[in-house]
C-alpha cells in the first residue's frame, strides 16, 4: 500500500480542514486531542528528581552527600504488621495496672564477661559521633538515658568526657579508623563496639565534612581541621571474621574479661554475617538495618544499599538459633525505629533489644518547628530536614557551630529523651501486657499478623485471619 | 637491676600467661617470656616501667595498646605488633607481619627485619624504624607520626596519607595514591639520623626520600577524577 | 573463612597427625566443620573413591546402584566397601574401583545421578575425609591420624555463605579431575558468573561453596593446557575477591594470594618436608623449635612445591 492515497477519493467533496481538526483544543498552538499528560512530561524513569540529580553530578564530578537517611519508597513497612492481643483463646494483663518485666540484660556470658550491661528498658541510645553531634547533644543524650536506667555509645571519633560524665552506662565504639583508640578509654568503658558497617552505608567508612571538623573534633581524630573525613570501611589489623576471634580476645585481655563486646554491622546477608559474628565470639550483635540514619553519607549508599529493618531481624534471629547461641548472644535491632510500636514489633521480630538514632535526636529538637529561617537557608523546612552533614543544623545538634550548638538547651534536652524513652517503654509493654505476657521480652512473631503479603513474605508473620504466612 | 620473672607459654591458655606477666609486673620484676611458639595476644596493655623480654617468635598483636612498656621479641611477630600503642618502645629481631604499629598514637617500635604490608597503618604518632624493608601498602591512611624503612618499600608506599611522614633509604617499588615526595629540611634529617643514633644506626651516607600526603584527597571537590577514581 | 594447611612429606609417614595438630591450633578460625584431604601410596590398579550418602539406613540400595553404574562403565569393585559406623544418619563410605573403560567424567556424571550418594573424591592416591565438627572431632571419629600419605592438606571451616553440612566443607575434589583437592581462606565476589559459565561447560559442581569452584577453575585451565604455574597466576586475575588457596595434585602442591594481601600463610620448608599454614602458631604445632618461617605477606603470589615421594603400589 503506498504512502499517497490521493488516488483514493472520498464519495464526496473533501471536507474543510477546519472542520477536520478540532480547532486549537485547550493549549493554544498545540493540536487538540494530543493528551494532557505530553504536557506535564510525566516520564517514570527520567522523573524530575531524577534529572536533577544528573545535573547535580555533571557539574560536581562526584557522588552527592547528605544525612539524614533513605528516602526509597520501596521499602516494605512496619505498619504493614499489627499486634494480635488476647481475646478468647489468651488472658491479656492489665494494661494499666499490673507490671511487665522490662529489664534487658546483654552480653550475660559466664567466663567471658564479668560486668554484663544491664538496662532498664530494651531501648538504648545509637552510637552518634561527637563530630556528627555537637558534645551538648552528646551530653543531653547522655543524661536522658541515665536517668531512664538505660546507656548511649560513643560513636566514631572516641570517648568525649563529657559524654563519659552524663552517660551512667556507656558503651565505646572502635570503628575502623580507630581515631583516639586509646587503653585508657576501653577500661573506662561497660562495653566494646567493634564496628563493621551500619546500616544507612554498608560496605564504606564514616563521613565527616570539613564544616563539622574544628579543632577539638581534628585533635581527637588526629585529622587536620577542616578537611573532609572519609574513613577506611576495613579495620588496620584484621581483615575478615576468621581474625575477628583473635581480635576479640585481644580487646577481653586489654580489659580483664569484664565487659561484654559487640559487633555492629549493617543488613545485608544477616543470615550469614549474624552466624560468623556470634561464632567468632561477639557477646551482642547489633544489627543496623536499611532505614538507620546517618550524620552525612553518600546520597546512593543511603537509597541503595541495605535491607530493611524488619527482613533483617527474623533472618538473624534465625541464625542464632540454628547456631545453637541464642542463649549466649543477644541481638540488638536498630534502622529507622519511629515509636514504641516500632519497637515493641522488632522485639516481636525477634531482637532482645532495640536501638534508636534519629528518634533520640527528634527528642532533642530535630525537625522542630524553630529558627524558621534558618531552615529556609537550607533550602528546607521543619519536617523535611536533612541537612546534618552541613553543620548547619536549625536547632543546634548535628553541628560544631558554638552560636547553633547553644539553641540546644542540655537539661531540656536530656528531660525531652527520658520522656521520650518512657512513653516508649510504656508503649511497648501496654503491647506487651495487651498480649498477656509479663515481660517484652516475651513477644514473639506469632503475637503479630501481617496486613500485606510483601510483609508476611518479608519477615515470616502469618497474614492477618488467614494466620499462616505468605509461602511459595 | 630488677629480679627477673620467667613466664612460660607452651600450651597454656593466653589468659593464664598474660595474668602471670602482669603480676610480675606489678612485684616491679622484668619479665622474660619464654617457649612462645608463635602464638597470639601476648603482653596486652602493658604499663609503663614493664619490661618483657619474648624469647622466640610471637603471634598476633604482641603488646597490642602498650601503654609505656619495653617489649623486646628475639625472633618475628605476626600481624598488627604494638597496635594501638600509647607510649613505649617494642624491639624485634626479626621480620613483622601485616600491620604493624597499626593506629599507633605513640612511642617506638623498632623492627630489625623487614615489615609486612601495611606497616604503620592507620597511624596517629610515634614512630617506626624498620632496618629491612617495609611492604605493600605501608602508611596506609596514616595521620601522623614517622614512618623510617632503611631497606627501601614496596608497592603503593603511602598511599593515601592524612598526614605524617614515610622515610624511605633504598628502593621503592611504587607510590601510593595521592602522596608527594619532598626534599627534607636540614633540620628534619638531622632528627631522623638522631633517631636512628639513638637505635645505634647512625649512617650519614643515606638517601632519603620523604614522603607526604598530597592532600588531593583531603577534600571533595577535587577536579582531579583521576584521584577520585582510586577510592 | 578459615584456617588451611598444607603437609608434604618427604618420605610416607603419618601425614594426617601432622595435619590433624595444625587444625587443632586454628579451630578460632572455623570450628563449623574440618576437612582433610590425604594423598596416600599411589595406586596403579584403580582409584580409591570416597563417598558421603546422606542417609545411612538407605546405604546397601546405593552401594547396589553404585556397582550397577561401575559394571556398566566397564569397573568393578577392586576391595570390598568400607564406612564409619556411628548412628549419625549419614555415612563416609570408602570404596576402591578398577579404572572404567569409559572416560572417567562419563563414569563421574553416570554415579552422581544417585542422589543423595555423593562422591568427595576420587584419586589414585587422593582420600577427601569431612564432616561437621572440630578438627579433633573429625579425626576421631575417621582415623585421620592413623592414615600412611606422602601430602595432604586441610581445612578448618567457618562457613560465610552457605550452609554447615558435611559435604559442603572443604577440601572439594576438582570433579572430576583425579586426585586435585583444594582448600582455600577467603570468599569470592564473582563466584556466581564463573560457576555459571563453567557450568555451561559441562562442569558439575555439589555445591554453592566458591572453593569448590575454584578446584574446578584450575583444573579446567591444566586441561586447556595449562600447567599449575600458569594457572595460578592467572587466577590472580580471573577470580575477583578474598583468597589464598592451596591446591593439591598428586605429585605437587601449589598456592595462590589475592592481590590485596588480605589472608596469610605461614612456611617452613625442611629439605623435602614442608608444613604451611593460615597462622604460624598452627605450624609451629609441627615444629616447636625455632625454624625459619617463610612468610606469604605481600599480593599477588603463587608458590609450587613437589612431591618427592609420590610411591607406587
Amino acid at each position: 500500500m503506498a504512502d499517497d492515497m490521493s488516488d483514493r477519493p472520498h464519495p464526496f467533496e473533501p471536507p474543510d480542514e477546519e472542520l477536520v481538526a478540532f480547532g486549537d483544543g485547550a493549549v493554544p498552538g498545540r493540536p487538540a486531542g494530543v493528551p494532557s499528560s505530553y504536557d506535564r512530561g510525566k516520564s517514570p524513569r527520567w522523573t524530575p528528581e531524577a534529572i536533577a540529580e544528573a545535573h547535580a553530578v555533571a557539574q560536581l564530578g562526584r557522588y552527592q552527600i547528605r544525612g539524614f537517611s533513605t528516602f526509597n519508597t520501596c521499602f516494605p513497612t512496619l505498619d504493614d504488621l499489627v499486634f494480635v492481643p488476647a481475646t478468647m483463646t489468651r488472658l491479656p494483663l492489665e494494661g494499666y495496672r499490673e507490671s511487665c518485666d522490662t529489664k534487658t540484660v546483654l552480653g550475660d556470658r559466664p567466663g567471658l564477661v564479668e560486668r554484663p550491661i544491664e538496662l532498664d528498658i530494651p531501648i538504648y541510645i545509637a552510637s552518634m559521633s561527637f563530630g556528627a553531634l555537637s558534645a551538648s547533644a552528646k551530653a543531653a543524650l547522655g543524661h536522658g538515658a541515665s536517668k531512664v536506667g538505660t546507656m548511649t555509645c560513643t560513636g566514631e571519633g572516641g570517648m568525649l568526657e563529657d559524654e563519659r560524665e552524663a552517660s551512667k552506662i556507656l558503651v565505646y565504639q572502635m570503628t575502623p579508623s580507630r581515631y583516639m583508640l586509646d587503653l585508657d578509654h576501653l577500661r573506662m568503658a561497660d562495653g566494646i563496639e567493634i564496628v563493621v558497617g551500619q546500616g544507612a552505608k554498608p560496605g564504606t567508612g564514616g563521613v565527616l565534612l570539613g564544616m563539622k571538623i574544628p579543632e577539638r573534633v581534628a585533635n581527637m581524630r588526629t585529622l587536620p581541621v577542616g578537611v573532609d573525613q572519609r574513613s577506611t570501611v576495613r579495620h588496620p589489623d584484621f581483615l575478615g571474621a576468621d581474625d575477628l576471634k583473635v581480635k576479640i580476645e585481644e580487646l577481653r585481655e586489654a580489659t580483664g574479661y569484664r565487659i561484654p563486646i559487640f559487633v555492629k554491622m549493617g543488613a545485608t546477608r544477616p543470615r550469614w554475617d549474624v552466624a560468623i559474628a556470634a561464632k567468632a565470639g561477639a557477646d551482642v550483635i547489633v544489627l543496623d538495618g536499611a532505614e538507620g540514619g546517618t550524620g552525612a553519607s553518600p546520597e546512593l549508599l543511603l537509597d541503595h544499599t541495605g535491607i530493611p529493618t524488619m527482613s533483617a531481624i527474623p533472618a538473624a534471629r534465625e541464625a542464632l538459633e540454628e547456631a545453637g547461641l541464642a542463649d549466649e548472644v543477644k541481638l540488638v535491632a536498630a534502622g529507622g525505629i519511629r515509636s514504641g510500636a516500632d519497637a515493641a514489633k522488632c522485639l516481636a521480630l525477634g531482637a532482645d533489644c532495640v536501638m534508636i538514632g534519629f528518634a533520640a535526636l527528634m527528642a532533642l529538637g530535630c525537625n522542630s518547628p524553630r529558627y524558621l529561617e534558618d531552615y529556609e537557608a537550607l533550602g528546607t523546612s521543619p519536617g523535611r530536614c536533612h541537612h546534618c552533614h552541613t553543620g548547619r543544623c536549625p536547632v543546634g545538634i548535628t553541628t560544631q557551630d558554638p552560636e547553633l550548638e547553644r539553641r540546644m538547651d542540655v537539661a531540656a534536652g536530656a528531660e525531652r529523651v527520658a520522656r521520650l524513652l518512657t512513653a516508649w517503654t510504656m508503649e511497648i509493654s501496654l503491647l506487651a501486657k495487651a498480649c498477656g505476657k509479663s515481660s517484652v521480652h516475651n513477644l514473639e512473631k506469632e503475637d503479630l499478623r501481617a496486613l500485606s503479603l510483601e510483609a508476611s513474605a518479608f519477615t515470616g508473620v502469618p497474614l492477618a485471619g488467614i494466620d499462616r504466612p505468605y509461602s511459595w | 637491676m630488677a629480679e627477673v620473672a620467667y613466664v612460660e607459654v607452651g600450651d597454656r591458655p593466653i589468659r593464664e600467661v598474660n595474668a602471670a606477666i602482669r603480676a610480675a609486673v606489678a612485684e616491679g620484676r622484668d619479665v622474660v617470656v619464654t617457649n612462645t611458639l608463635s602464638r597470639h595476644n601476648l603482653g596486652i596493655g602493658l604499663p609503663h616501667g614493664a619490661r618483657v623480654r619474648f624469647e622466640g617468635s610471637v603471634g598476633y598483636y604482641c603488646g597490642g595498646l602498650n601503654n609505656g612498656a619495653q617489649l623486646e621479641i628475639t625472633r618475628d611477630a605476626g600481624w598488627g605488633l604494638g597496635e594501638a600503642m600509647a607510649a613505649g618502645e617494642i624491639l624485634v629481631e626479626g621480620y613483622v607481619g601485616m600491620s604493624a604499629g597499626a593506629s599507633m598514637r605513640g612511642g617506638l617500635i623498632h623492627i630489625r627485619g623487614d615489615a609486612g604490608p601495611r606497616c604503620g597503618v592507620a597511624m596517629k604518632g610515634g614512630d617506626i624504624i624498620v632496618e629491612g624493608r617495609i611492604g605493600y601498602l605501608s602508611g596506609f591512611m596514616a595521620h601522623a607520626g614517622r614512618i623510617i624503612a632503611l631497606g627501601g618499600a614496596g608497592d603503593a608506599c603511602a598511599d593515601s596519607l592524612w598526614g605524617g611522614e614515610v622515610w624511605v633509604a633504598g628502593p621503592i617499588a611504587s607510590l601510593g595514591v595521592d602522596t608527594r615526595v619532598v626534599e627534607p629540611d636540614p633540620s628534619e634529617v638531622e632528627a631522623v639520623e638522631k633517631l636512628l643514633a639513638s637505635r645505634g644506626l647512625e649512617d650519614s651516607g643515606r638517601d632519603w626520600r620523604k614522603i607526604v600526603s598530597a592532600q588531593k584527597l583531603w577534600y571533595f571537590d577535587s577536579r582531579d577524577s583521576r584521584a577520585w577514581l582510586m577510592i | 573463612m578459615c584456617g588451611i594447611a598444607g603437609r608434604i612429606l618427604g618420605s610416607l609417614g603419618t601425614v594426617g597427625a601432622d595435619l590433624v595438630a595444625m587444625m587443632e591450633a586454628m579451630v578460632h578460625r572455623g570450628g563449623d566443620s574440618t576437612g582433610f584431604a590425604l594423598y596416600g601410596p599411589r595406586r596403579e590398579d584403580g582409584y580409591v573413591v570416597r563417598v558421603v550418602g546422606d542417609d545411612r539406613d538407605r546405604l546397601s540400595d546405593d552401594l547396589e546402584a553404585f556397582l550397577d553404574v561401575l559394571r556398566d562403565c566397564g569397573a568393578d569393585f577392586l576391595e570390598d566397601p568400607t564406612w564409619d559406623d556411628t548412628d549419625q544418619r549419614h555415612v563416609s563410605v570408602r570404596m576402591v574401583v578398577t579404572p572404567p573403560t569409559v572416560a572417567l567424567a562419563d563414569w563421574v556424571a553416570r554415579a552422581d545421578a544417585i542422589t543423595g550418594f555423593e562422591i568427595q573424591s576420587i584419586g589414585r592416591s587422593l582420600e577427601i575425609v569431612k564432616d561437621v565438627g572440630t578438627a579433633e572431632e573429625v579425626a576421631a571419629k575417621h582415623g585421620v591420624e592413623a592414615f600412611v600419605g606422602s601430602h595432604g592438606i586441610a581445612n578448618a571451616r567457618m562457613a560465610t555463605e552457605s550452609r554447615v553440612s558435611p559435604t559442603a566443607s572443604h577440601p572439594f575434589w576438582a570433579r572430576p579431575f583425579p586426585d586435585v583437592a583444594i582448600v582455600h581462606n577467603g570468599q569470592l565476589t564473582n563466584y556466581f558468573l564463573l560457576k555459571e559459565r563453567l557450568m555451561r561447560k559441562g562442569y558439575r559442581f555439589l555445591t554453592e561453596n566458591d572453593s569448590e569452584l575454584i578446584a574446578v577453575w584450575i583444573s579446567d585451565q591444566m586441561a586447556k593446557g595449562h600447567d599449575l604455574e600458569s594457572a595460578l597466576e592467572q587466577s590472580l586475575r580471573a577470580l575477583d575477591g578474598v583468597f589464598t588457596y592451596l591446591i593439591a595434585t598428586a605429585d605437587r602442591l601449589g598456592m595462590a594470594k589475592d592481590r590485596w594481601a588480605i589472608k596469610p600463610l605461614a612456611a617452613v620448608e625442611d629439605g623435602p618436608d614442608l608444613a604451611i599454614a593460615t597462622e604460624e602458631q598452627a605450624v609451629r604445632k609441627v615444629y616447636p623449635g625455632e625454624v625459619t618461617v617463610r612468610t606469604f605477606d605481600g599480593p599477588d603470589q603463587t608458590s609450587t612445591w613437589a612431591v618427592k615421594q609420590a610411591e607406587v603400589v
